[in-house]
This record gives structure tokens, sequence and C-alpha cells, in this order.
């Protein structure tokens, strides 16, 4: 009996470190995932102010340029896969939801006759994609705690050399885009070729904001070196900020993942203790009835 | 001899790396230097690795280390929309002095005409403009 009740005490204070553990990991994740959101506000102005030189070089240079990113091939021969996931686990199934998407999608292009090319952002997919024998032509990873513009500018510009080099037709990207610290969700884009819609487009707010900044008399702006040649400049630029917004996105996803999951851990430990405790005091209190018994019985006995 | 201000906008995709009314702006586009002093007529260029210099006066001067960028300049404001834009103190000389020779290395090994090599080739001009600031 005596050490059956050592056994549970031992492990309630073996449960008891794991909480504190992950009560401290969760409350990591929380600081961290509210730095990811503001860096994901942040680069709101900066992809707004984008967005509006081009339409205005747009409309400036009348038309938009061939660029070759813009171009789609003639055939799909081969496709590349970009698998963002974090460097760490422990977050739930944040990284394997990705995995499993991108796992997937080439299951389908291989079913119709299509070579895949694999990228991985991360270690966690780098691994899970070597583990598979998918083994990827290129990996980015040290950077998903906190990606800066120079990575996703580093993986935009190898998956746009490969395209534009013909080494794949068509870029695709997986990534957890971020909702809420609660919830994740798996998103697939085609990143190449760009769809000459995307530079284009403007989201209504922007819209109202040019109608009444109305920039002055339009045609006396002097291009440098002409509306071309910006646009020209301008247009991997969205190749760029889309997987800068991935990394970002799926990084505020990953720490939102890890908080949800160490909370959930914090959480069954904390009934994991009670369930032990309880039992740890039943054990107790048969040993002291045992006793008393044995006490009584005795006392029988003599009387 | 006081200019007149006018305000300077330098924006990055990591958020705000300056914002304040100033006398002059002198940075590198794909063509040459340029400078601007208030009431500058409105122009959209494409900006070069270089160095950014904001003269908030005469004499005092806050410089970038800036990457590729655009600068618009419209309705008596300035607005510098560059990839990465920073102090010379954030300059890491022997990380970039690694980047550096990867680059060179990699255009070296590229085909020529290759989008590999060009991008190589932009990542060295990138890297020697950051080395010059920081020198």
């Amino acid at each position: 009996m005596a050490t059956s009740q050592r056994d549970v005490r031992n492990r309630i204070a073996a449960v008891k470190n794991i909480q504190k553990i992950t009560r401290a990991m969760e409350m990591v994740a929380a600081a961290r995932l509210r730095r990811a959101e503001q860096r994901i506000e942040a680069l709101r102005p900066y992809a707004g102010a984008i967005r509006r030189m081009t339409r205005t070089a747009a409309k400036a240079a009348g038309y938009v340029p061939s660029v070759p990113i813009l171009e789609e091939h003639e055939q799909t021969r081969s496709v590349g896969l970009l698998l963002v996931a974090g460097d760490r686990g422990l977050a739930g199934a944040f990284n394997s939801n990705v995995v499993r998407a991108g796992v997937a999608a080439a299951r389908e292009h291989r079913e119709q006759g299509r070579e895949l090319v694999y990228f991985a952002s991360g270690r966690r997919a780098a691994s899970s994609l070597s583990f598979r024998g998918m083994e990827p032509a290129a990996s980015f990873i040290g950077f998903t705690d906190r990606p800066a513009y120079a990575d996703a500018r580093r993986i935009a510009e190898r998956l746009m050399s490969a395209y534009v080099d013909g080494e794949v037709d068509r870029v695709e990207v997986f990534y957890n885009s971020y909702i809420s610290a609660m919830s994740q969700v798996v998103r697939r884009e085609t990143l190449l070729p760009l769809a000459e819609a995307t530079l284009l487009e403007s989201p209504a707010e922007e819209e109202a904001e040019e109608q009444e900044g109305g920039s002055g008399p339009r045609g006396s702006v002097e291009y440098e070196p002409d509306p071309e040649a910006v646009l020209q400049r301008l247009v991997p630029d969205y190749v760029k900020l889309s997987i800068f917004r991935a990394l970002l996105e799926s990084t505020a996803s990953e720490h939102g993942a890890r908080m949800t999951a160490m909370r959930n851990a914090s959480e069954n430990a904390g009934t994991l203790i009670g369930d032990l405790t309880l039992q740890m005091n039943r054990a107790r209190q048969a040993e002291i009835t045992q006793e008393i018994m044995e006490v009584v019985a005795g006392a029988e006995g003599l009387g | 001899m006081a200019h007149k201000k006018f305000p300077v906008e330098v924006l990055t995709p990591e958020g705000e790396a300056f914002s304040d009314e100033v006398e002059m702006v002198s940075t590198k586009t794909m063509l040459g230097s340029i400078g601007l002093l208030a009431n500058h007529e409105p122009v959209l260029a494409t900006l070069a690795p270089g160095e950014l210099r904001i003269y908030r006066t005469e004499s005092e001067i806050v410089r970038f280390a800036q990457a590729e960028g655009y600068l618009q300049f419209a309705g008596n404001r300035a607005l510098l929309l560059v990839e990465e834009a920073l102090r010379p103190d954030q300059l890491e000389r022997s990380e970039l002095e690694g980047k550096l020779a990867t680059a060179r290395s990699t255009a070296e090994s590229a085909q020529e005409g290759s989008e590999e090599r060009a991008t190589a080739l932009r990542e060295v001009r990138r890297y020697e403009a950051f080395l010059a600031v920081g020198q």
C-alpha cells in the first residue's frame, strides 16, 4: 500500500512539473503571437502603397508590359510546391496540416502526369518532405519565429528563377492563414504565373482614398526611367509580398496553435492531477481503514 | 541657410522606418543620384541599393542603407518604399561579407542569361552597397 501511495505522489509531482512548462510555453506563445499580429499590421501601409503605385504607373503606361512571371507557360509539365511550416513542433496540427495538404496536392498533380519540385520553408516542412522521400529542391529554415522581408525575398527570387528559367511551369504555396489564435486554415494559392488581375485589383477603401486624394495634375509626373520600367520592377514585388504575407500569417498561426495546444495540455495536466490526487486519497483512506480493522480485530481477539 | 521643410515617409514591409518634416532627401535611383527639396516636381522613380540621406537640417542627417525600392514625390510629400532601410549601426559587416561571397559564387556558377544569375547579380549589388554605407 505505502509504495503505491508513493508512486502516485511521484506521478503528481511529475505532472505538476509538466504543467509548469506547458503554462510557460503558453505565455511565451501568447507574447509572440501579439508581436506577429503587429507585424501583419505593419505590412499593410507598404503593401497598400505598392498597389497604389502600380495602378498609377499602369495608368500612365496604358498597358501592362510583358513580364515573364505574368506569362503562362504553354504546358504545365512541372509544378513547384512551396510548403510553409514552422521550425519547431509542439503546436498541435499546425505543421502536419500543411504537409498533409501539400502531399494531397502532389498526388493530384502526379495523377495528371506532372513532375513535382518541392520547396520547404521551416525545418518541419523540410524534414517531413525528406522523410516521405520528397526531397525539397530548396529549404529555407531558421527564421519562422520572426521572418524578415529579406527571407521572403530569398524564397520569392528562388521560385521566380525556377519559373522563368523553366524548372517549373507553375508554383503553388501552402500555408496556415491566420484567422484567430483559435483558428488557422490551410490555404492553397497559385503564386506563379502571377495573374494580371491581381496587379490592378484594389480594395474598396483604397479606391475611395484615391478618389479624394486626387494626386494633382496627372500626366505631369516625371517617371524615372519610364512607366513601363517602373511597372516591370513592381510586378515581382507582388510575389515577394505574397510570400512575406504567407510567412507572417504562418508565424502568427504557429504561435496561436502552440498557445492553444499548450493551454489544452495545461488543462489536461490539471485534470490528471485531480484524478491522481483522488486516487492517492483513496489509497490512503483504504490503508487507514485497514489499520483500524486490524486494531479492532486485535482488540476483539484479546477480549 | 535653412530650406523649407516638407514631409518625408520611408516605408518598408516591416514597418515605418522614418516619418518627419525635413529639408532635403538625397538618394540613389536606377539612373543616378537624386536630391529632393520642398516643391520638387512630381516624380516616380525606381531606387537602387545605396545610401539614403535625410537632412532634417543642414547639419542633422539621418542615414540609411536602402535596398531596392521606389520614390514618389507628389503634392509636396515624398514617399519612399524600400525593401529594407537599415541604420548604419544595424549593418553586420561579417554577415554581409558572407552573403556577398555566396551571391558572387552563385552568379559565377549560374548560367549566362538565366534569371538565377540576374538575381544573384542583384544581390551582389545590394550587399556591396550596404557594405559601402557601413564604412
